[in-house]
């Protein structure tokens, strides 16, 4: 009997703190070691991931993203769409408060809305479609459009340089500059910024939470379980890995997937994978140049074997797929394989039969890459052999990615360029298909097609058109695809409830004791 | 003595004018822009544009020049273009991190270097001398975030002694303050001891073969008071030169060191300026050195002053 009592005793002080640890907590700092420190703070203003990163704890968005990367309603109530598609009558939620305790009306939204569509890029391209925003009353906004619009809610909804609902009086304050105070309705409130030190937030207490669960994407309740976040910026992987290791992080953003099986053997940590994250690309500069001639870009398409250079870039097999579709498989909506026909062909053969048609006479392919995302310049560096053995003469130029970026809007500079696609949601507005992006790949047909898909708002009719772009996107080499890449995070097993996402986020994640 | 102090203050406005010209036109002559930065890998020509007009970057480079001399000229750096404060501030917040890891860099070079080389002067050629050497070549060998990055292994992950990167404000206390720098200030000075253990070692070679030792030695001194008193003390000039340059090579090694180990200074201040092109940081801070190192060379100067009276008289 005693034995038994003992053993019951044992049994329920081994059972405790398991259970303990399943239910979530409130308390706790987390450090999350980021990989650098964003450009700025409004979201408005730049496109930087890392921006969207930190402050989408901070500011909401009117719609956000179900686990099927569907727009729901966030700040939004609800909405209604009238006029033949024209109108949106969107409901503001009530008693949302800022950060500085004031409430949210639509005096805060309309501003809003209309600085996104001036500054940020994807507000821009949606703002081209909108006549008027206006505020029926506190709580309702009126968007007039010149067409119906499928990609209306997806834009609103997007999180990256995103349409945040900033109160009135910081727009005014900060008039054609940037926003100097970071103040949201999110379930954190910004306290501090020490610039290569952290970023700190800290619970916003008054967080007016939605009522349904999160549903596994990014809707729904956003509990904020710890007391406070800090973004640490941590440039040096090794250093983020050993940080979290020994326990000074919790988090620990982009490691080497090399180092996959060392982590999964390590009992502290919990290895995270991101799937998907984006896709590897090289954009061919359809403007001037070499590339600028359709034939070079099939045969440079037709050289590539794609599984050995999504091999060097990323190298665990865990972590990249060959995929040649413009969507994701986990975009339902939107994936097809459809028109994916020119997906690596590993034909050197037709590579040069195609520069022989061309009148291609051995000028150097200008390739400018970086090694600061070093997938990018093991990308380029197999391809190159594989275009070399195709006949091409390649001339790959390493560049540090500020200057990347901005000499890839000269035409005159290069002839592809090295970057990657993270995940868009409205295939409308996807990056990767504009016209106005570096590399300029206009394209009649195509462009119509963009057009009007950006009015559709059939779902079925929209999965028809973006098969059309694809099979334009292979025949007329758009950008180069090389594959779908995933991202390596690692979390430490005290860190419950954290969900690897494309978008990522810390609300809904605690620290078991 | 003041008259020549005086005269060197004077010849550092010039020095001063130029690296600011210099470092304004060099960092614009770089590619790359802040603005494409700021405007993030989706941005397009246009919003990239609508971005320096923002920042003002529009303007023609002579107009933007003139007007930072003519700021410079009233003490103000400007604003840093990612950090939304002027630069002076920044580099203030940054200051206390680099200054504490360059004075315990140099005070782990300097008690590990000139001990190491009077010793092996010492015992010229002998098993000891030649492994300190060799220790020595190995120093100098090694690049130092590779030795900050071996221990970083050893004692922050294996042995889990100290913190494997950070850095405790002083604020926080001694002893975290201290704890935060054991690694970085090793990583940084050992490599400098090598170099001054070098100097010492052959500089003191030189003076040992000089008469007045011989002549110390045949009166009867102790070897301790020959070495020390007579020796070391004539040749620890070369040393002192080498002291000075240490610290720039500090500095330099400062901006690697603090990316290892995640100090928030000015190494990491520029470096992280520098790929963002924050133009009036990376200004800011090269002037700071600039002048910095202009007072370390003269404070060597003046101490040469005071240690070799051959130099007062000249």
């Amino acid at each position: 009997m005693k034995r038994l009592i003992l053993a019951a005793l044992a049994l329920s002080l081994l059972a405790t703190p398991a259970l303990a640890q399943d239910t979530p907590r409130m308390g706790g700092v987390l450090k999350a070691a980021m990989i650098g420190e964003p450009p700025s703070l409004d979201l408005h203003w730049t496109t930087a991931v890392i921006t969207q990163q930190i402050t989408w704890h901070i500011y909401e968005t009117l719609f956000t993203y179900d686990k099927n990367l569907q727009p729901i309603p966030m700040l939004a109530d609800s909405h209604t769409v009238t006029d033949g598609g024209r109108r949106y009558t969107i409901t503001l939620r009530k008693n949302v408060k800022f950060h500085n305790g004031k409430e949210m009306t639509s005096a805060d939204v309309v501003p809003s809305l209309q600085r996104w569509g001036k500054m940020s890029t994807t507000g821009k391209a949606l703002w081209k479609g909108v006549e008027a925003v206006e505020a029926k009353d506190p709580y309702t906004v009126v968007i007039h459009l010149k067409e119906p619009s499928g990609s209306l809610l997806f834009g609103l909804g997007s999180p990256n340089n995103g349409a945040a609902i900033y109160p009135k009086d910081v727009m005014a304050a900060a008039g054609e500059g940037q926003i100097k105070e970071f103040i949201g309705t999110g379930p954190y409130r910004f306290v501090e910024h020490k610039p290569d030190r952290h970023i700190k937030l800290v619970r916003f207490k008054e967080y007016a939470v939605r009522s349904e669960p999160a549903d596994g994407g990014y809707g729904g309740k956003r509990v904020a379980y710890f007391d406070e976040i800090l973004f640490i910026p941590v440039p040096d992987e090794a250093v983020r890995l050993a940080g979290v290791e020994t326990g000074e992080y919790h988090y620990a953003q982009t490691i080497k997937a090399d180092q996959y099986d060392r982590v999964k053997s390590l009992p502290a940590l919990e290895p995270q994978v991101v799937k998907p994250y984006g896709w590897i690309t090289a954009v061919p500069n359809h403007k001037q140049g070499v590339m600028a001639n359709k034939k070079v870009r099939q045969a440079f398409l037709a050289a590539l074997d794609m599984e050995p250079i999504m091999s060097a870039a990323i190298g665990n097999k865990a972590f990249y797929r060959l995929e040649g579709a413009l969507f994701y498989p986990e975009q339902a909506a939107f994936h097809s394989t459809s028109g994916v026909t020119g997906y690596s062909q590993k034909n050197p053969t037709k590579a040069k039969a195609l520069l022989a048609e061309a009148g291609y006479k051995g000028e150097p392919v200008r390739w400018i890459t970086t090694k600061e995302y070093d997938w990018m310049y093991n990308a380029a560096l197999v391809a190159k052999q594989q275009m070399e053995a195709a006949g091409f003469v390649v001339d790959l130029q390493v560049l540090d990615w500020a200057t990347l970026v901005q000499r890839r809007n000269k035409p005159e500079l290069y002839d592809i360029f090295s970057t990657g696609f993270t995940l868009g949601a409205d295939p409308a507005i996807a990056t990767s298909i504009q016209c106005n992006w570096p590399g300029w790949w206009c394209n009649e047909e195509k462009e119509r097609l963009v057009t009007e898909m950006l009015k559709e708002t059939d779902p079925k009719k929209r999965k028809a058109q973006i098969e059309r772009v694809q099979a334009i996107f292979y025949d007329d080499v758009g950008r180069v695809k090389f594959g779908d890449y995933f991202t390596f995070q690692v979390t430490r097993k005290e860190m419950r409830g954290f969900r690897p996402q494309p978008f990522l986020y810390f609300w809904n994640a605690w620290l078991a004791k | 003595m003041a008259v020549y102090v005086i005269r060197r203050l004077i010849a550092v406005i010039p020095v001063m004018l130029v690296v600011a010209t210099v470092s304004f036109v060099l960092i614009r002559l770089a590619p790359g822009d802040p603005a494409s930065v700021i405007a993030g890998p989706y941005a397009s020509a246009e919003d990239i544009a609508q971005m320096q007009r923002a920042l003002g970057l529009d303007q023609p480079l002579p107009v933007q020049l003139v007007k930072w001399w003519g700021r410079l000229a009233r003490g103000d750096l400007g604003d840093s273009i990612f950090l939304r404060r002027p630069v002076i501030e920044a580099i203030l917040e940054r200051l206390e991190p680099t200054l504490l890891l360059t004075a315990w860099s140099m005070l782990v070079a300097v008690l590990v270097g000139i001990p190491v080389g009077v010793i092996s002067a010492r015992h010229h050629n002998t098993v000891l001398d030649q492994s300190f050497m060799a220790l020595a070549l190995l120093g100098l060998s090694v690049p130092n975030f590779l030795l900050g990055l071996l221990m970083i292994l050893c004692f922050g992950v294996w042995l889990g002694w100290l913190p494997v990167a950070g850095y405790a404000a002083l604020e926080t206390g001694l002893w975290p303050n201290l704890r935060s720098l054991i690694m970085p200030a090793l990583a940084l000075g050992l490599v400098q001891s090598a170099l001054i253990a070098r100097i010492t070692r052959s500089s003191m070679l030189d003076v040992l073969r000089e008469q007045y030792i011989l002549s110390g030695r045949s009166k009867g001194l102790s070897e301790r008071t020959v070495i020390y008193k007579h020796a070391l003390k004539n040749a620890i000039i070369p040393t002192l030169t080498v002291i000075g340059i240490t610290f720039a090579l500090l500095v330099g090694g400062a901006v690697v060191i603090e990316t290892v180990f995640n100090i928030p200074g000015l190494g990491r201040l520029i470096i992280s300026a520098v790929l963002r092109r924050d133009y009036p940081v990376v200004q800011g801070v090269v002037l700071l050195i600039a002048v910095t190192y202009t007072a370390i060379n003269l404070l060597v100067d003046l101490a040469y002053l005071a240690i070799d009276p051959r130099i007062r008289f000249r």
